[in-house]
């Protein structure tokens, strides 16, 4: 799926979503990008020159692309949403396995820790049920916009909170073990399909939209 | 109250910032990747003096003062936190011996230190939740050729390396108490592990240490014998105070990057500099480092004088566990996906920071000392 401009004068709506195949005449990729985090899901650049596609190849109406993003994008937030429950859900099974592994055979240690423990368990419940909540509107075919904003930037927020803590509990074994991993994978949760800023901005939009009657009004206008 | 650091220390920090940039800029990309020990770098410090700051000059060292090393380590950190962490885990270990060794240990091994000749290790962790509990814990029997260790020490860094490990290891089971040694690393039955694998500061070297019936004399006791503990927590609240400024130094270098991209970077027709959301982020790292460095200097100064620190030093701790690492998620999201590129250097950042605020163990917590102390 590729986004161009196709009326550089027309702005947002002068861009259309096309459907391009590999191996086009034309169709290379450029620089394979090294990240912090995810690094077995490549990210590269596409360069394309002088590809030619057929009319058909066009998905959606001319200067509709933008459109097409923003719907893909309600659809995409919650499965961000998703793979940070799970990283978050598996920081805490670590912690929990660690902790009940150090301390076998004795109480466990201070309200500091086990507070550590159930902030963490409370964090992915949490976002686990916004993630739930977002999809039970979309399957009832109810409008879920804000609420796919909400659980992609509640959970992706959780994971990085749930991972750094897991880190830091864990200490050493934290450091040298595959929790950095989840640290570091949790952060592009927070920056990919829309930054939780641009999230932010999304539910803002939401939560100060008129107030019914003055929408009303300036509907009848 | 006088936050005005000396001419002195301003010039120390600046000499450590010149050394930086000269030294290590140009491999801390390379050190990130390769992991192997920096040994010019090293060389290049102890020849600059950075490697016997705290150590008294009759016995070879700068005698800087604690002031000015947390300003060398912050200058050290802005451009390679794993260079710096060498640094610290060396001078702890000088540190150590200095304030509890007798003047035969003092002599052996300091000079020594101060011209890098021997690097220091400190060894105090083990696996099991509190050193002397766990199934292999290092045990000191004494006996008529002075002591003989046996067990594991975890997690030790500049393992392999160093030259001289301060060694804490259970001289009382009953009691549970501790006591320290000085062990070189080429006693026999001293077996540094495979190097660990470690998410950030790639270049000092974490290993487990074993002890196979390693003999080593009464005159290695450091301090007093079952006084282990003490010399530990101290030593360990010094470090701390040393590890803020490394958290401080990579914090500082980030939000300076990260301020600096935001003003090229151009979203919605300006730079992200100018929306409220980017500068607000901007703003509260700026601000926790800012804090974090006054924190930590008034404990290095309290150092320094002679005077407790050790409230002062879990106050700093605290505060970096919990806002240590935000430094870089914040500053990482800042430079957004473009940032999360390794051609970019928040990513290195990013995993160093996370290694230098580590609690140390469970079960250990400053907040502890901090409640207690609140009259």
């Amino acid at each position: 799926m590729i986004y161009a401009l196709t009326d550089p004068a027309a702005g947002m709506k002068g861009i259309s979503a096309f459907i391009v195949e590999r191996g086009l005449p034309g169709f290379t990729i450029g620089t394979v990008d090294h990240k912090l985090g995810i690094r077995s899901s490549n990210t590269v650049e596409l360069l394309l020159k002088d590809v030619h596609i057929p009319a058909t190849s066009l998905l959606g109406k001319e200067g509709e692309g933008m459109k097409i993003a923003m719907k893909t994008l309600d659809m995409a937030r919650p499965a961000i949403a998703a793979l940070s429950v799970g990283l978050a859900q598996r920081a805490l099974d670590e912690c929990v396995k660690h902790v009940q592994k150090t301390f076998v055979g004795k109480t466990y240690p201070g309200q500091t820790l086990q507070f550590k423990l159930a902030d963490m368990q409370i964090l992915v419940d949490a976002a686990r049920n916004s993630l739930h909540e977002a999809m039970h509107l979309r399957d009832a075919g109810l409008p879920y916009s804000k609420e796919s904003a909400i659980s992609k930037t509640f959970c992706s927020d959780v994971a990085m909170q749930v991972t750094t803590t897991a880190v830091s509990l864990m200490g050493s074994y934290g450091y040298t073990s595959e929790l950095g991993k989840f640290m570091r994978d949790s952060k592009i949760m927070q920056i990919y399909e829309g930054t939780n800023q641009i999230q932010r901005l999304v539910i803002s939009r939401a939560v100060l939209a008129p107030p019914p009657a003055a929408a009303a009004q300036k509907a009848g206008k | 109250m006088n936050f005005e650091l000396t001419e002195e220390q301003q010039l120390i920090g600046q000499s450590a910032r010149d050394f930086a940039k000269e030294y290590l800029e140009p491999i801390a990309v390379e050190l990130d990747h390769t992991g192997d020990f920096p040994k010019k770098a090293v060389n290049a410090l102890a020849k600059h003096d950075f490697l016997g700051l705290l150590i008294p000059g009759d016995l070879g060292g700068a005698e800087a003062g604690f002031v000015s090393y947390v300003e060398v380590i912050e200058n050290l950190s802005r451009y390679c936190a794993a260079v710096a962490s060498i640094v610290n885990n060396h001078t702890i270990a000088a540190y150590a011996i200095q304030n509890w060794g007798t003047a035969e240990q003092k002599k052996k091994y300091l000079p020594g230190m101060a011209k890098g000749e021997i690097l220091g290790g400190f060894a105090i962790f083990e696996h099991g939740p509190t050193p002397g509990v766990g199934a292999d814990a290092l045990v000191a029997i004494k006996q008529d050729v002075g002591y003989v260790l046996n067990g594991k020490k975890a997690f030790v860094r500049n393992a392999g390396e160093a030259g001289v490990y301060v060694v804490f290891a259970t001289t009382d089971p009953a009691l549970g108490a501790l006591t320290a040694f000085l062990v070189e690393a080429d006693a026999i039955g001293v077996k540094v592990g495979e190097k660990l694998e470690t998410m950030g500061l790639k270049g000092c070297p974490v290993a487990d240490i074993t002890f196979e019936n390693v003999v080593i004399p009464e005159t290695a006791v450091l301090g007093a014998v079952n006084e282990g503990t003490a010399i530990s927590a101290k030593a360990l609240a010094v470090a701390s105070v040393a590890e803020a400024a490394q958290t401080v130094g990579i914090g500082q270098a980030a939000v300076e990057h990260a301020a600096a991209y935001a003003k090229q970077r151009v979203q919605f027709g300006k730079p992200v500099a100018t929306l409220q959301a980017i500068q607000t982020l901007l703003a509260e790292v700026a601000t926790d480092c800012h804090l974090a460095r006054l924190g930590l200097q008034n404990a290095a100064l309290l150092i320094e004088e002679g005077k407790p620190f050790e409230v002062e030093a879990a106050m700093i701790k605290s505060f970096l566990v919990r806002l240590g690492s935000k430094m870089l998620l914040d500053t990482c999201q800042v430079e957004g996906g473009f940032g999360y590129s390794e051609f970019m250097p928040l990513p290195r950042m990013f995993r160093d920071i996370a290694g230098t605020n580590l609690l140390d163990a469970p079960g250990d917590f400053p907040e502890k000392l901090i409640a207690a102390s609140i009259a």
